[in-house]
């Protein structure tokens, strides 16, 4: 059993993130509505700056089809210019190392895998990044990423809000993703980054040092921007992280607190959506339903993860012990963050099933932006199909749901096993899974389904890492980052519009603001994503476990 | 929509914000945590004499010696310098079997650097880096082991 | 519901159902139905495994050739079921028509020619004959021949083999006649205002038959869910497969069909069709026209319905309650006044004075005057009615009861004896009418008047030769059970809504009565039109009935609206339903029939959503023959073969298990939405997680006994 302290800690964390994502979610909705803050006077003049070098028209709206383009060619040129650094960092400045460049596949895989907010790194960052590829390759990238999945988030938000003139309704691409780097981002990630260097993460652009250790032998101490990166990779839940064993490395997580730090840091924001989807609406029972459900199925994860009785073992941290590292694994996955504080090999069976379910559902609260937006899409698809049983064309938020939302809805939902399913088929089927010495067991499947599960959620986890450094799993999963990115996206803004332009009726038939609409939607994802992948998992996690497979190493 | 304005501005964005958020950030808060943490945020550096040997936060493995902590070689980070008490308190044992350190000083030193991951319960444990420091700054004039390593450090 | 059941013969053609079941098979008819055409294919698969098991080497076995031919069986029996759900519920609907043929039956019609000189000659045709223009004459005990416009005379119809309303119906010039109907007294002349083929009941056959039926929005967008599910699973199976033959897993294929079709929403695929034919089948054997499917889903969705409150909340009109002699005046006096002044009044008002004078016994001696009395019609200036009769005595009580009332013939039966030549004058009207033309005026008579109205009522005056002698006190009566169903509109969140000419202080007693909150008096005929806008404008959907041209407009514009069949044409056409029974209140029902069948497609796909849970335990587990250790999973403890055919039989035996519920709708009674929602929930969600579980299980036990036998 778990003690009462482990639970007590959880509660603690979760009560703190909900209160202040509370308050963050309030001074959101001031930014994205325009409204004046106490920083005005100093960004005001920065912004304005920054338009005119954009040369945009800031009054203007758009309609989803042009902010979807907009953030789908924004998204392709930051890439390029990530993939231009990864691949030429050799000769370009701020390399003290003298790190060559990564070859074409890895810096396609890279920038592909960052700008899509997944952060699967095939690398190691340690070890081969320059400087230069650490801050323009990855953590500009990290913003980027992190700003496109808020931006996506709020203009969808306004969509379900509706009363908008027509078809113009989203909101401006350029002014949302300025202001939220300048007002949200940030100021966030520096007031973290300060904290973090304060508690012991590292922050210097002098190079790695040399050091003989007490044993004779010699060591690099190798020191960068890390706690400028690490605080952009959790607060945007990019997960990416500056050395290849992630936040296990105890330069990018040195200690217990750091680590609660990082935890909550990748929780916040996620966990603000729904309190803003609320404000933003003037509902906020439709915001409380969203958190209820998201943290509902959160909490189904971490107890499924909970049941083997995990204690510090091999590839671990001792510093974390085994309670923190499940907890640090299913939360990474619950928000598709993807930074790990553990080898996920010697993680239990039941904490990678448990790690799968948050990476299959998306939304237990998911990834910055987007996990709303998938429990959005949730919602829409559990209203039809439940909404109807009370005897009325199902609704939301007073608009009705029709085929068109249903079909959108649907292709949504199609996209995920598709991508996940398929390439998994492909790697097996083309032998590239025996290249990298994998077998056809349990143990060997959930490597390789955990792969594109966790590719197609944008989350980043993996279990190969710089194993996975081959052209056909840096083109194949490069593909199905972009497409579990971008298809969601573009489908679920193209809903926003349609619900923009709905009548919306005062009489509500199913409410969906009180505590017996959540319960339904955690059931209806789990029955959801239980058929869906039920056999894929059982073949994996499921059979390791019965086989009393304890671990991956 | 003009195709051309979208596609020049978008541009433009994606520069300025490589600028804003990729140089500019990380220069910031890198200049601003030098100048207020620089123990921190030069890698908490360990130094024993004048010698920098390394950084308290990455374990050092010491060849399975008997008179220093040895690190765990399974961790996932590969570099974790903590170890727990209880293997602290063992490998106390071989230390002092090798060097004659009474078992009371050890085991005292092991406590005065306790910490625990859940703060103030969850696994206990220590840093083997620390411990090896404190050892030999405190023997390094009566154990010739550790005289011997204070030396090679301080003479490179 | 209260919607009735069996109201006409209905014979189901089994023959039929069995030919056209297997008919429907046929992949061209199928291909409509996603899901079903995907099982067909799925057992044209199995088939060949069974016939050739080589033809899938690593997938398929000699040795099973049995247990795929079972497979097989299962498979053809499932979409056979499906089709025969369909054809089913076709039968019973063109049963349905097939008794509404019955009505419109070939019979003579007597047309009437106006010749040059104006002289009438009557001409027999057949009633196909007949077009829109033609004047014909009915006797009694004739045939009504196609639906007309009565231009002359008053006569009683018996409407009840149409409506199933045994009373019979006044008709008199204005009002509109349906073919089928019988004249049982008097004569009318009636212009055809129809084709023949345009006749409601010919509308309404060719509605009930046509299989050309265009889908409600509703079944649109579940058929795309089911498009939706039926891919995610194929992905399933495709990988599968896929993944059984890369990482030697074993399985065979035609148990990942077996899975596959097992986890495709069969029950709803194979329903759904069903549980569109039987909305139409129930309105029109409740008599109601829907011009679409899709009036029927929309009336599901009502917020607000707007009810006259004559016919629908009350009974017909304002009926004589009660007389109240003022002054020295008894009550007999004013009864008396009261029946002569109303003699000659033909609206329904007047009537009821005289019927509750008679049944009190207060039948004035000047009776038989009346014929000699001079009648003075109402008028809007005068806001009164009267009579002046000369008084004579010696006359005949009738013998009462209905035929009392046929005043036309048995006015004809007294003849005048005596004449006494005293004139007496009587006014009855509007109070303050009634005051402003009177001599004199009881003391109490302004006070009297005001706690008449304050309580509901309506007060009418009576005067005799300028004296006023009292009041007599209207009342509505309300319908009976009329208050129990506007409770469950409100219980199902639909505000109802009162429309009323009368005064405000009058309406809101009525409303009060049968619990309605609001309602709008002093209604002007386009009072309707801008309520409806109002409504909608506020984004509600308003449903509403009525009959009159003036409210045509209004009856366009709402989303449902309910026409009378007795009602002009104009409002017929605006309307998307018509009532044969002109029943207003039926309105309620029709709304209950919408939300109803949302239910059901609700239901059956949350059931057939959660029964996928246990099928998975049931499958799963024994799928892949190469894995012992997932035996753990199998909970329900089956044998391979056994847990493949006892989920697929489940599968199967599901589909004509529900065609009651598909035809008949869950069950529902009017309760507050989330109560319903719950309630269904439990039942098709909770329950369609469990039960297959059970089942299942039941099923494999049962094959096992049987195997055993055999």
């Amino acid at each position: 059993m778990i003690g009462a302290g482990y639970l007590l800690i959880t509660a603690l964390i979760w009560a703190t993130i909900i209160a202040f994502s509370w308050g963050l979610a309030k001074y959101l909705k001031k930014v994205y509505e325009n409204e004046k803050t106490f920083l005005d006077k100093i960004l005001n003049p920065l912004e304005n700056f920054i338009y005119r070098i954009l040369g945009i028209d800031r009054s203007k709206r758009m309609g989803w089809k042009e902010y979807f383009l907009s953030l789908f060619v924004f998204s392709v040129f930051s890439a390029a210019i990530s993939f231009v650094v990864l691949a030429f960092q050799g000769m370009l400045p701020l390399n003290p190392m003298k790190f060559p460049g990564m070859s074409w596949s890895l810096a396609l895989n890279t920038a592909m895998s960052i700008s899509s907010n997944t952060n699967l790194q095939h690398y190691n960052g340690g070890s081969s990044l320059s400087y230069l590829g650490q801050m323009v390759g990855i953590q500009f990238l990290q913003f980027t990423s992190a700003s496109s999945g808020i931006v996506v988030a709020v203009a969808i938000f306004r969509g379900f809000a509706g009363k908008r003139d027509n078809n113009r309704n989203l909101g401006n691409f350029y002014t949302d993703m300025v202001r939220t780097m300048t007002r949200v981002l940030l100021p966030l990630t520096l007031i973290l980054s300060l904290i973090l260097i304060g508690l012991g993460v590292p922050q210097s652009l002098s190079g790695y040092s040399l050091v003989r250790t007490i044993s004779g032998s010699f060591e690099l101490i190798k020191v960068g921007p890390v706690s400028s990166l690490v605080s952009i990779m959790q607060l945007g839940t990019n997960g990416g992280g500056y050395y290849g064993a992630n936040s296990a490395n105890p330069f990018q997580n040195p200690s217990p607190i750091t680590n609660y730090i990082e935890l909550g840091a990748m929780m916040l924001i996620p966990t603000s959506m729904p309190f803003l989807f609320g404000q933003m609406l003037h509902k906020k029972g439709e915001g409380r339903t969203i958190l209820i459900a998201s943290y509902g199925l959160y909490a189904i994860d971490l107890a499924i993860a909970l049941i083997p009785l995990t204690t510090l073992g091999p590839g671990m941290e001792t510093r974390f012990g085994g309670f923190s590292t499940v907890l640090y694994t299913v939360t990474t996955t619950a928000f598709t963050t993807g930074s790990v504080n553990t080898a996920l090999a010697a993680m239990h069976p039941l904490v990678i099933l448990a790690a799968f379910l948050g990476m299959m559902i998306q939304a237990t609260p998911g990834g910055i932006g987007v996990g709303a937006m998938y429990m959005l899409m949730y919602v829409i698809i559990t209203v039809f199909i439940v909404g109807l049983m009370a005897g009325r064309t199902p609704e939301y938020l007073g608009a009705k749901i029709t085929a068109n939302d249903v079909k959108l809805a649907i292709i949504a939902f199609l996209a995920h096993p598709i991508i996940i399913l398929v390439p998994t088929a492909i790697a097996y089927a083309t032998g590239a899974v025996h290249t990298i010495g994998l077998g056809k067991g349990p143990v060997g499947f959930t490597q390789i389904l955990y792969e594109y599960t966790s590719a197609a959620a944008n989350n980043g986890s993996d279990f190969l890492g710089s194993t996975g450094n081959t052209v056909f799993f840096n083109v194949s999963t490069g593909i199905v980052m972009w497409a579990g990115r971008f298809i969601p996206i573009f489908i679920m803004l193209a809903i926003a519009g349609r619900m923009s332009g709905k009548k919306r009726s005062t009489e509500v038939a199913l409410r969906t603001d009180n505590l017996i609409f959540p319960a339904i939607l955690i059931v209806s994802i789990l029955i959801l994503a239980v058929l869906t992948f039920f056999p894929f998992l059982v073949v994996g996690p499921i059979l390791m476990h019965l086989e009393g497979i304890r671990n991956a190493l | 929509m003009k195709k051309g304005n979208l596609i020049s501005s978008t541009l433009r964005l994606a520069l300025v914000l490589a600028v804003i958020c990729g140089l500019v950030y990380p220069v910031v808060v890198t200049g601003i945590g030098q100048a207020f943490f620089p123990y921190q945020a030069n890698g908490d550096l360990a130094h024993l004499g004048n010698a920098t040997i390394g950084s308290y936060l990455i374990g050092q493995s010491t060849n399975n010696s008997h008179y220093l902590f040895n690190v765990r070689n399974d961790s996932a980070s590969g570099v974790d310098p903590d170890i727990t008490v209880s293997s602290a308190l063992a490998q106390a044992r071989v230390i002092h079997n090798s060097t004659n350190i009474s078992i009371a000083y050890l085991d005292s030193l092991i406590h005065n650097n306790t910490r625990y991951s859940m703060f103030f319960f969850g696994t206990a444990y220590v840093d083997s880096l620390s411990l090896n420091i404190q050892i030999i700054n405190h023997f390094h004039n009566s154990i010739a082991v550790y005289g011997k390593i204070y030396d090679r450090v301080n003479h490179h | 519901m209260s919607f009735r059941h069996e109201t006409r013969e209905e014979r189901i053609n089994w023959p039929f159902v069995l030919k056209d079941s297997l008919v429907r098979m046929s992949p061209v008819r199928l291909i409509d139905n996603t899901v079903m055409f995907v099982v067909e294919l799925s057992f044209l698969i199995v088939l060949l495994m069974t016939i050739a098991p080589g033809a899938f080497p690593g997938l398929a076995h000699q040795s099973d050739r049995i247990f795929y031919a079972y497979v097989t069986a299962i498979l053809f029996v499932t979409v056979w079921f499906s089709t025969i759900s369909d054809s089913f519920a076709e039968a019973r609907s063109r049963a349905s028509a097939a008794s509404l043929k019955k009505l419109e039956k070939e019979g003579n019609a007597k047309r009437i020619r106006v010749k040059e000189n104006g002289e009438r000659t009557i001409e027999s045709v057949g009633s196909s004959d007949l077009r829109k223009g033609d004047i014909i004459l009915i006797e009694k005990g004739d045939l009504v021949p196609i639906d007309a416009e009565v231009s002359e005379g008053i006569a009683m119809l018996d409407e009840s083999l149409l409506t199933g309303e045994s009373a019979g119906v006044r008709k008199s010039k204005g009002d509109t006649i349906i073919g089928g109907s019988t004249v049982v007294s008097d004569s009318i002349v009636a212009v055809v205002n129809v084709n023949p083929d345009e006749t409601y009941i010919s509308k309404l056959v060719k509605m009930v038959e046509s299989s050309e039926r265009p889908k409600t929005p509703n079944e649109v967008a579940l058929s795309i869910l089911l498009i939706g599910l039926t891919g995610v699973f194929t992905i399933i199976l495709v990988a599968l497969i896929a993944l059984s033959l890369l990482l030697n897993l074993g399985a065979d294929l035609s148990v990942l069909i077996a899975l596959y079709v097992c986890l495709l929403p069969t029950t709803i695929g194979a329903l759904l069709p069903a549980i569109g034919i039987s909305g139409i089948t129930r309105m029109s054997r409740n008599s109601i026209i829907a011009k679409s499917g899709k009036a029927i889903e929309t009336a599901g969705d009502a917020d607000v319905i707007l009810l006259d409150k004559t016919g629908t909340i009350t009974v017909g009109n304002r009926r004589a309650h009660e007389f109240i002699p003022l002054g020295s005046h008894t009550e007999r006096e004013l009864a008396e006044a009261s029946f002569l002044s109303s003699w000659n009044d033909d609206t329904p008002e007047g009537r009821s004075i005289v019927e509750l004078a008679f049944t009190k016994k207060f039948v004035p001696k000047e009776y038989d005057a009346l014929r000699e009395g001079v009648h003075e019609e109402f008028s809007a200036v005068t806001r009164r009615s009267g009579i002046t009769l000369v008084d004579s005595d010696d006359f005949t009580l009738p013998k009462g009861g209905k035929e009392f009332f046929q005043r036309h013939r048995f006015r004809k039966k007294f003849e005048l004896q005596t004449r006494l030549n005293e004139e007496t004058t009587i006014h009855k009207g509007a109070p303050e009418a009634i005051k402003e033309s009177a001599r004199s005026c009881p003391d109490n008579y302004d006070e009297t008047v005001k706690k008449i109205s304050s309580e509901g009522g309506t007060p009418i005056a009576v005067s005799v030769n300028g004296d006023i002698i009292g009041l007599i006190y209207f009342k509505d009566v309300i319908k009976p059970g009329i208050r129990d169903r506007i409770l469950g509109l409100r219980r199902m969140g639909i505000r109802p809504v009162m429309i009323t000419g009368d005064h405000p202080l009058t309406a809101r007693n009525i409303a009060g009565e049968v619990g309605i909150d609001e309602f709008v008096a002093q209604a002007k005929p386009e009072t309707k039109y801008q309520k409806v806008k109002d409504e909608q404008a506020e984004n509600r959907v308003v449903a509403m009935i009525g009959d009159g041209t003036n409210d045509a407009p209004a009856l366009a514009a709402a989303d449902v609206g309910l026409a009378m069949a007795s009602g002009t044409y104009a409002a017929k056409d605006a309307a998307n339903m018509v009532d044969l029974e002109s029943n207003p209140s039926k309105i309620i029902d029709v709304v209950m029939l919408g939300k109803q069948l949302l239910m059901t497609r609700g239901a059956v796909t949350t059931f057939s959503i959660t029964n996928d849970v246990a099928k998975y335990f049931a499958i799963v587990p024994v799928m892949f023959a190469s894995i012992p250790a997932l035996d753990a999973l199998n909970i329900l403890r089956l044998t391979p073969h056994i847990a493949v055919l006892s989920a697929l039989i489940f599968n199967a035996i599901v589909i004509p298990a529900l065609i009651p519920i598909a035809l008949r709708g869950t069950k529902f009674r009017p309760q507050s939405t989330l109560r319903i929602f719950l309630k269904n929930l439990f039942i098709y969600g909770v329950g369609g997680v469990l039960l297959p579980f059970a089942a299942i299980k039941l099923i494999a036990m049962l094959l096992v006994i049987i195997g055993g036998i055999i």
